[in-house]
């Protein structure tokens, strides 16, 4: 299911600059907005690929690094100054806490059969939020609060253009680490995990490190998540948080990465669409069963996602032309 | 002595709705290696249909039955159509599960919209009796009657009964059943269909205890299920009740004393179990690789 | 011809294990199937069985093609399968066991389960024990005591003497001794005095196909035979 990227470089630069472009061309704040939402959501849901597509680690509790990031870096910037050298310091304590936070769950508990991991990380991450809710102190409680972050940061324009290159960045570090002799080894695991095993690996210690660099790059999209609203509440710690994630690699594509950054898109944009149309008729509102529904077909007919999937007829077609 | 009393009443009978959900569980994932991520679904469908029922007709037991109904017919058809096609691949498995509980948790918000529903016990069940010095909540005490019932009678289907003694055989070696000439994959729908029942009827049941209910409910009592099920250990009937009421009365106590850290105890206590004794109070199953 | 196994290829995820298994069982005799470690013996049966459905060939039981149905229905069809490990269901009593594979309780069941208990009297005594107590012999018995008990046309039996000490050997080879008056056998067995001393005819698999066959006479009085495909001088 795994193979090397067929599209042709050439793709992604125009992408790239149509995507560059876009500001300068279109600067209403809705599209900024939804377009730095794509970006921010397709890095969390790279990371998430990362587990389930690269390692065959299914986790229901993921948004727990996404909210420890939004968090973390709401309660520092309110505690600290607003300043560049807190927001830095911000990032370095999402970094810490996530590959803690990684490093312990991941200990404990990837050695579980994988119906029981599933099981186990979607109860923590539901104590996640119920400790958010009860540490008032620290967190305000259910409600939230907002918080104040760098004045050069507002501007709508450059921060959708740090989320583009937050994507980007965060595209080609887990390219890199995917193609990596490492990321080779955790494929091996997925594949087969028994084979792995008897080939020498230990398979829970390089699940382990998956786990603490796909928690490390959600926990920083939740630090961006937070970034860009201001504000943080217990949702972001919500299982849908994590479904959003699962349902954009599924219908984008499992193991490409690409496949992530598509379903990301397709989702928020729909998000935003059927949103609006909700004015129209309250159905819209339920936009997500749509997804749903695709989602099974996709995990039950093509598993492959929309990027395995056009992979596959481009490969049949390559091979009816040689 | 009155407070005691009442939480442990309040613990037992939330213990037992829990058991209801995590019936279905053990016994699916006992015989066909199955967690059922929709199970919680079950359970708020169930919820709404006998709160909505009950309200149309007036009738309690009207709205409880149409709510096993549709637990039945819902498991039914998840079994046939989504749990079957993909059957022996866990991944599949579960990830398919967990977008039938999205997808059953949104619908329930289509047809009953996204606010809560409110219900009330039946006359017959509302109000409380006194005796000697104690208040005892009539409805909590149906509550734990059926679930003792249902408890009883799980029991006894599965050691008196052919079928009974068919899923226990399924539960070590399916593949030897089928070779004995049973169509396991009968065994399996039926199975499944009567653990959605056992759900719907711990919803149905739970809209008149809590007063409310919500579509994110079903996932709320999964996940205690889910808890409950590990500690019981996977495919124990006994186990699964035993670990209920212990987690239904940690639950009322801490709720009480402590309410900030009633999930995080039991969630601890899921976590030691599956670290020291991963095949549970009750299991023999391994869940560790 | 009681069961007729033609050209049967199976393959278990990528690997193709069965190249090419041929054989015929005729009705009344104990047709053997020898062969080293490996070689197929146990994948064949449970592709006749329906376990590792064959992707090519076919299977005729009883002038019926019955390489497409599921398990279940060739078991129903008249086919009992002892496996090589047993398949007791180690929490459930022996006579649960029993009586899972019990789909009828008309007299003439009666009768027959009757008969098994007379061949096994030692399931009698430990009649509502765990099997998974039972000693490895007694398992073998239980595990035959259920294929029988549906009055099947043919039973597979995989390796019954495996693991067994010698003493708990004779008692098997009596009591199949005495099945095959009542059934027809298709016995796996490495245990080439066990064979012999059962056996009519046998087939010689190797490499997932059948080599060769014959009458097991020929083979027991061939040495060079039996060194070149069983390995035994
Ligand atoms: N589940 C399996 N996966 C891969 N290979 C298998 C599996 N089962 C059996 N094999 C292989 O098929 C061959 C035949 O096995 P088997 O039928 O058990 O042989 P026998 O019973 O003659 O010893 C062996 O080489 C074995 O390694
Ligand atoms: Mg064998």
């Amino acid at each position: 299911m795994i193979r090397k990227l067929t599209a042709p470089p050439i793709w992604y630069g125009i992408i790239a600059a149509i995507l560059l472009i876009l500001p300068l061309v279109n600067d209403s704040r809705s599209t900024l907005i939804l377009m730095t939402q794509i970006f921010i959501f397709a890095v969390f849901a790279m990371s998430y690929d990362l587990l389930l597509g690269y390692t065959g680690i299914i986790s229901f509790g993921h948004a727990m690094f996404f909210g420890l990031g939004a968090y973390t870096v709401g309660i520092w910037m309110n505690r600290q100054d607003e300043s560049l050298f807190s927001l830095l310091m911000a990032i370095l304590v999402t970094v810490i806490l996530c590959a803690l936070l990684g490093y312990v769950l991941g200990v404990v508990t990837l050695r579980l059969k994988s119906h029981f991991y599933a099981m186990l990380t979607l109860a923590v991450a539901g104590l996640f939020q119920v400790g958010a809710e009860k540490w008032r102190s620290l967190t305000m409680g259910n409600d939230g609060f907002t918080f104040s972050i760098p004045e050069w940061l507002m501007d709508r324009q450059l921060f959708y253009y740090i989320a583009f290159f937050f994507m980007v960045g965060g595209f080609l570090l887990l390219r890199r680490f995917t193609l990596s002799p490492l990321g080779r080894i955790l494929q091996a695991i997925r594949e087969n995990e028994q084979r792995a095993e008897s080939l020498g690996y230990r398979v829970l210690h390089y699940k382990v490190i998956s786990n603490i660099v796909a928690g490390i790059v959600a926990g920083l999209a939740g630090l961006m998540y937070g970034l860009a609203l201001r504000f943080v509440n217990t949702g972001v710690f919500g299982v849908d948080i994590t479904l959003d994630g699962l349902l954009m690699t599924i219908i984008g594509g499992v193991g490409t990465l690409v496949g992530s950054i598509i379903g990301a898109a397709l989702i928020q944009i729909a998000h935003d669409w059927l949103t609006d149309l909700a004015q129209v008729h309250w159905l819209f509102e339920r936009w997500i069963i749509l997804f749903g529904i695709i989602y099974i077909l996709a995990v039950r007919f093509f598993p492959q996602g929309i990027v395995g999937s056009i992979q596959r007829l481009a490969d049949r077609w390559k091979e009816r032309k040689m | 002595m009155d407070v005691l009393f009442n939480l442990t009443l309040n613990g037992l009978a939330t213990g037992m709705l829990i058991f209801l959900l995590a019936a279905g569980l053990t016994l699916i994932f006992g015989l066909m290696h199955v967690l059922n991520f929709a199970h919680g679904g079950m359970f708020a469908w169930g919820a709404y249909t006998g709160v909505w029922v009950y309200a149309q007709t007036g009738s309690f037991t009207i709205g409880v039955i149409c709510a096993v109904i549709v637990g039945v017919i819902l498991g039914g058809l998840m079994e046939r159509w989504i749990i079957r096609p993909v059957y022996g691949n866990t991944m599949q498995q579960i990830l398919i599960t967990v977008g039938v509980m999205l997808v059953l948790s949104e619908m329930l918000k289509v047809v009953w919209g996204p606010n809560q529903l409110s219900s009330h016990p039946p006359e017959l069940l509302a109000g409380s009796w006194q005796v000697g010095g104690f208040i005892i909540i009539k409805y909590r005490l149906l509550v734990i009657l059926v679930g003792l019932l249902v408890l009883i009678g799980v029991q006894l289907l599965l050691t008196r009964t052919k079928l009974g003694l068919i899923v226990r055989a399924g539960v070590s070696d399916p593949e030897m059943v089928q070779a004995l000439g049973i169509d396991i994959r009968r065994v399996f729908m039926i199975v499944f269909m009567l653990g959605a029942a056992l759900a719907a009827l711990g919803g149905a049941l739970l809209g008149p205890y809590s007063g409310v209910i919500h579509a994110d409910m079903g996932m709320e009592f999964a996940i205690l299920a889910f808890i409950v099920v590990v500690i019981g250990g996977m495919g124990s009937i006994p186990g699964s009740a035993l670990a209920a009421v212990i987690v239904g009365l940690a639950g009322a106590f801490m709720n009480y004393y402590v309410p900030d850290l009633s999930l995080a105890v039991n969630l601890l206590l899921m976590l030691l179990v599956l670290i020291f004794r991963p095949q549970g109070l009750f299991g023999a199953k391994g869940v560790q690789q | 011809m009681l069961l007729k196994v033609e050209q049967i290829e199976t393959y278990i995820d990528q690997h193709h294990i069965l190249q090419g298994v041929s054989l015929e069982v005729p009705a009344g005799q104990v047709t053997v199937l020898l062969g080293r470690n490996g070689a197929g013996k146990t994948t064949t049966l449970r592709t006749i069985m329906g376990m590792t459905p064959p992707a090519k060939g076919q299977i005729i039981f009883q002038g019926e093609a019955i390489h497409q149905l599921p398990t279940h229905a060739i078991a129903q069809k008249g086919i009992g399968y002892v496996p090589e490990d047993q398949g007791i269901f180690a929490d459930l009593t022996v006579e649960e066991n029993i009586k899972v594979a019990m789909h009828k309780e008309d007299a003439e069941t009666k009768d027959r389960l009757a008969w098994i208990l007379d061949l096994f009297p030692d399931l009698k005594s430990f009649w509502e024990r765990k099997a998974g107590n039972l000693s490895g012999g007694q398992k073998q018995m239980l595990s035959l005591s259920r294929a029988l008990v549906q009055n099947n046309p043919l039973i597979l039996v995989d390796e019954p003497s495996k693991g067994l000490a010698p003493v708990v050997v004779d008692k098997v080879v009596d009591a199949l001794k005495e099945i095959k008056d009542h059934t027809t056998i298709l016995l796996v067995e490495q245990n080439f005095a066990m064979a012999s001393a059962l056996g009519d005819r046998f087939y010689i698999l190797d490499n997932g196909q059948t080599q060769l066959s014959g009458s097991m006479q020929e083979l027991a009085q061939n040495e060079e035979l039996k060194r070149k495909w069983l390995g035994i001088a």
